[in-house]
């Protein structure tokens, strides 16, 4: 599934939502994958991990899409996960808002599924 | 009805008279030997019958060659002989009863009144004699010796009259028919028309000389062989036998048909005739003749009659009216100046009124549908103001229905065509039709208040004009249909404005033919497509005009609809070509060459159909044809394989796209005119408008006869600067971080920190297309230097800065700054700035 420049494909792991985001999350793109990943999360799972791994290039309008995310999951009650290469630019963007206090950020995708499966 | 003696020739006539001769002088002989008076002079009779029979002789040897008064003259002579022979015979005999004789010849042999001239010489000689010889009652031997052979020859003359008329009327009949066959046949064989029949199964029975000279086969060959075979082309044959069929079947007892046909010589060569062909039925018999005409030589010969006769007119015309011609000659020059109908027909207005010496002329105009409109009207009417009205109604339609001049006297109101005529007072119209090739193209009508204006000479002199009006006309009327067209065919097949492509400069001229006609299939075309590349478009249909252009416009949209669904360019082409093959059907044939440039990653890639390759210049190395991805022109094949080429296009470099009529130059090689391209090219502007001007300027002579397109293409010069303005468009973000991000690497930034500077750059675009808000769509600018190492990044956009609201917004700003040295914003009235600076360390990132 491609949103203009945004691939967006999601699958289950260990009964979790994993959302992975491909190509260059702007504002051309980032409030419909927002919404396309909230509607692909049934109450029923515990929660959300957004794979940012093959993702090049996120702006402050993806990152408001990740707090939204946070904030519709959390008045679920389910968590949410973000996995960004550590050293790179997505993690580096993520750093600088300090997203940690929304959501913990990960550097594998196996480490995010598994504390929220847990 | 033809009298007797006319029936006979001279030679019969001639040797009846050398008979009577003859026989005269033998009876004459023959009374000498019975007893006689004593003062009978013998000798004297002897010798006149020797005369007689030498007349006679030389009469009738010369019967060949007799003339009719040479007849008379025997005759006369044969009247004296007896005379002489009277005298000598003495006044007791019986000799003047010979007069008989010759008076009756005359009357069988001549015409009446001719045959009594013979009488009356007779009558002469005789009274001579009488008066000579005194005999007794002179008067009574006068009367009877002439009155006898008057009366019998009448009466025989008569009788013999009403027989031999029959006699000569049948046998008339008979010698005239045998004469009209021989006739027929000669008219037949003479005739400069090919005479054949044919029977009912289109068999040869007739052949004449002409129809040997005119298809090359012989009477001998040609008859009994079927027509269809030997001179009718192979792909009418089918249509000779129905007309046969329905000639022969044609209930009608006589049929005439003519027919323009077309016939094959036996050297294979054709020709165009008209051929009129009869049926006759006779008996069970049915006979079909056919003259057949050769129309070429006809049409050429009638053309130079006419031309012939034209000239004789304009010439006997001219000198009549001499003096008039120079006044409407000069009119007309004017018109001729100027190729404006209006003006023209205005100006032409006024000329002729004033020329004629009317009081007020009007030109009215025919439309394609036979209707009338004012041209122009000496008499103020506005021509608009005047609904258009059809032939025949009122005086301006009887002349244009009738297509001759028209002179009426006091005209009835309702016929004034022209409202403004009504204030004056009109006493007569006079009307000639503006001809041109045959066809009514207008009506010029002049008026007079007073009666006797207009002369013979007036009507001759308005048609001279009309001839002249006509013509100036016709010219500007095709004048301005050619230039409506050509200005409607150059619209529809060049975009009106080119399209703005970050990262590339773009721009294209054209040249049309300098005849109006050479307009045609050349076309360009600049397509934005999602994502920031530009398809850019050359190609070339062949053919020219109206067809060409409608095709030109049908392969534009086409490819425009391909090039925006995403379709790769070798995808593209491919589809085009379907459209051209299939729908076209006709060998219509088109090249085209098809480019994408992606500005971002520097590349472009193409696909080039048969049409001359794209030149490359600029950059890193010479100039050089890009010479892959070609394959046939469109609509050759059904299903022909693209493969696209791509090239490298560095920053700053440019691609040439052209037609034809850029590199080909009558008389020389293609490959001439493409090395002279390469050899212009060295020193050329950079900027794209001016190097199309430079190659238009320098390569195509004024006047040439080709159209000539040009595209030029120039990717954004990158170096320790840049400046590339973008519209107001999420979608332009991405575009703008590539350009940034070769830019940036162009500058040997290391991937963190690029992607670190694209990040905060992206803010700052962001921000600048959120504070056009929903107004106008105002384009913002992006600009890039670098001085060492340090580097300065500026986004001016064109709407109101809004402060930061927490949020999004917030965040963008604190990103911003995180992540580059200095962060200035500049808000003012018409815009904001910000200035983003960073010094880049260097590769020390994965490449």
């Amino acid at each position: 599934m491609k949103e203009g420049l945004v691939g967006i494909e999601i699958e289950e792991r260990e009964n979790v939502v994993v959302a992975r985001v491909t190509g260059e999350l702007d504002i051309a793109g980032a409030s419909r994958t927002g919404d396309r990943i909230a509607e692909a999360v049934p109450t029923s799972v515990p929660g959300l991990v957004v794979d940012f791994s093959d993702l090049e290039f996120l702006d402050s309008s993806g990152i408001a899409m990740l707090f939204g995310l946070a904030r519709t999951l959390g008045g679920r009650r389910q968590q949410l996960g973000v996995v960004a290469p550590p050293g790179g630019p997505i993690a580096r963007v993520l750093e600088i808002v300090e997203f940690e206090r929304a959501a913990p950020v990960h550097g594998e995708l196996e480490t995010a599924v598994a504390e929220i499966a847990r | 009805m033809r009298a007797l003696p006319e029936l006979f020739d001279l030679r019969v006539k001639a040797r009846s008279l050398a008979y009577l001769f003859t026989a005269g002088a033998g009876l004459g002989l023959v009374t000498l030997a019975f007893p006689h008076d004593e003062d009978v002079k013998d000798l004297q009779l002897v010798l006149l019958a020797g005369v007689a029979v030498a007349i006679a002789g030389v009469v009738y040897i010369q019967a060949e060659r007799i003339r009719g008064w040479q007849l008379h003259l025997a005759l006369g002579l044969g009247t004296l002989i007896l005379t002489f022979a009277n005298y000598y015979v003495g006044q007791s005999s019986l000799y003047p009863l010979l007069y008989t004789w010759t008076a009756l010849y005359a009357f069988y042999f001549f015409p009446l009144g001719t045959a009594l001239a013979h009488v009356a010489f007779i009558g002469l000689c005789y009274a001579v004699l009488l008066v000579s010889q005194e005999p007794a009652s002179p008067v009574v031997r006068l009367l009877l010796a002439v009155g006898t052979p008057v009366v019998a020859g009448l009466l025989i003359s008569r009788l013999l009259e009403r027989i031999g008329v029959e006699a000569g009327h049948a046998d008339e009949r008979e010698r005239a028919l045998r004469q009209s066959e021989a006739r027929t046949r000669l008219v037949l064989d003479s005739a400069p028309d090919a005479f054949i029949t044919l029977d009912r199964d289109g068999i040869i029975t007739t052949w004449n000389v002409a129809a040997e000279q005119m298809f090359g086969w012989s009477a001998i060959e040609a008859i009994g062989k079927p027509m269809r075979g030997l001179i009718i082309p192979p792909e009418f044959r089918a249509r000779h036998d129905e007309r046969r069929e329905a000639i022969v079947a044609d209930p009608a007892p006589v049929v005439t048909q003519l027919y323009d046909v077309v016939f094959e010589r036996r050297d294979g060569s054709r020709f165009d005739s008209e051929a009129t062909v009869s049926r006759i039925v006779v008996g069970d018999d049915v006979i079909i003749s056919g003259f057949v005409r050769d129309m070429t030589e006809r049409h050429r010969r009638q053309e130079e009659r006419e031309e012939l006769l034209r000239a004789q007119a304009a010439r006997t015309e001219a000198e009549r009216v001499a003096d008039m011609v120079s006044g409407i000659q000069a009119l007309v020059d004017a018109a001729h100046r100027s190729l404006n109908l209006g003006k023209i027909v205005s100006d032409l207005v006024a000329g002729v009124q004033g020329v004629l010496g009317a009081d007020a002329a009007t030109i009215f105009l025919a439309d394609e549908d036979e209707s009338l409109r004012i041209g122009a009207s000496s008499s103020g009417t506005v021509p608009a103001s005047v609904p258009p009205f059809p032939f025949g109604e009122g005086f301006a339609g009887r002349v244009a229905r009738s297509r001759e001049p028209v002179f009426v006297q006091n005209p009835d109101p309702d016929m004034l065509s022209d409202p403004g005529l009504l204030e004056l007072e009109i006493d007569s119209l006079l009307g000639v039709p503006l001809l041109a090739q045959d066809a009514v193209i207008g009506v010029l009508v002049v008026y007079a208040s007073r009666p006797d204006r207009f002369t013979a000479d007036a009507l001759g002199m308005l048609r001279l004009a009309a001839d002249r009006v006509a013509l100036a006309i016709s010219h500007a009327r095709v004048y301005e249909r050619e230039h409506h067209m050509a200005e409607t065919l150059q619209r529809s097949l060049l975009p009106e404005k080119l399209p703005k492509v970050p990262g590339l400069d773009i721009a294209a001229d054209y040249q049309p033919a300098a005849t109006e006609e050479g307009v045609g299939g050349d076309w360009f075309d600049v397509i934005p497509i999602p994502g920031g590349s530009a398809g850019l478009v050359m190609g070339d249909v062949a053919g020219k005009g109206l067809a060409a252009a409608s095709m030109v416009g049908r392969l534009r949209s086409a490819l425009r609809a391909y090039a925006l669904e995403g379709h790769d360019p070798a995808m593209v082409v491919q589809q085009l070509n379907r459209l051209v093959w299939t729908d076209v059907g006709e060998s219509q044939m088109v090249t085209l060459l098809y480019v994408v440039v992606d500005p971002t990653e520097g590349v472009a890639r193409w696909v080039n159909a048969g049409h001359p390759p794209p030149l490359l210049l600029g950059g890193n190395g010479s100039p050089r044809f890009l010479e892959g991805g070609t394959s046939v022109p469109l609509g050759v094949l059904p299903f022909p394989s693209y493969e696209e080429s791509s090239a490298a296009m560095e920053p700053g470099s440019s691609l040439v796209l052209y037609t034809d009529g850029l590199v080909e130059v009558p008389g020389a090689h293609i490959d001439d005119g493409m090395s002279r391209l390469m050899k212009q090219v060295d020193g050329a502007p950079e900027n794209p408008k001016a190097l199309c001007q430079y190659l238009l300027g320098s390569m195509v002579p004024d006047g040439a006869p080709d159209d000539v397109a040009l595209l030029t293409l120039r990717s954004v010069p990158m170096s320790d600067q840049f400046r590339v303005t973008f519209p107001n468009d999420p979608e332009s973000l991405a575009l703008m971080r590539g350009l940034l991000r070769r830019w940036l690497r162009h500058l040997g930034g290391a991937d963190q920190e690029i992607a670190e500077i694209t990040t905060a750059c992206g803010e700052a675009a962001t921000n600048a297309i959120e504070h056009a808000g929903s107004g106008r769509a105002a384009p913002y600018e992006v600009s890039g230097r670098c001085r060492e190492r340090d580097v300065e990044i500026t986004v001016r956009d064109f709407g109101a800065w809004r402060p930061p609201r927490g949020g999004d917004q917030g965040r963008g700003l604190a990103l911003m700054r995180a992540l580059m040295v200095t962060v200035e914003v500049t808000p003012t009235r018409e815009g904001t700035t910000v200035r983003l600076r960073r010094t880049l360390e260097g590769k020390g990132g994965p490449e």
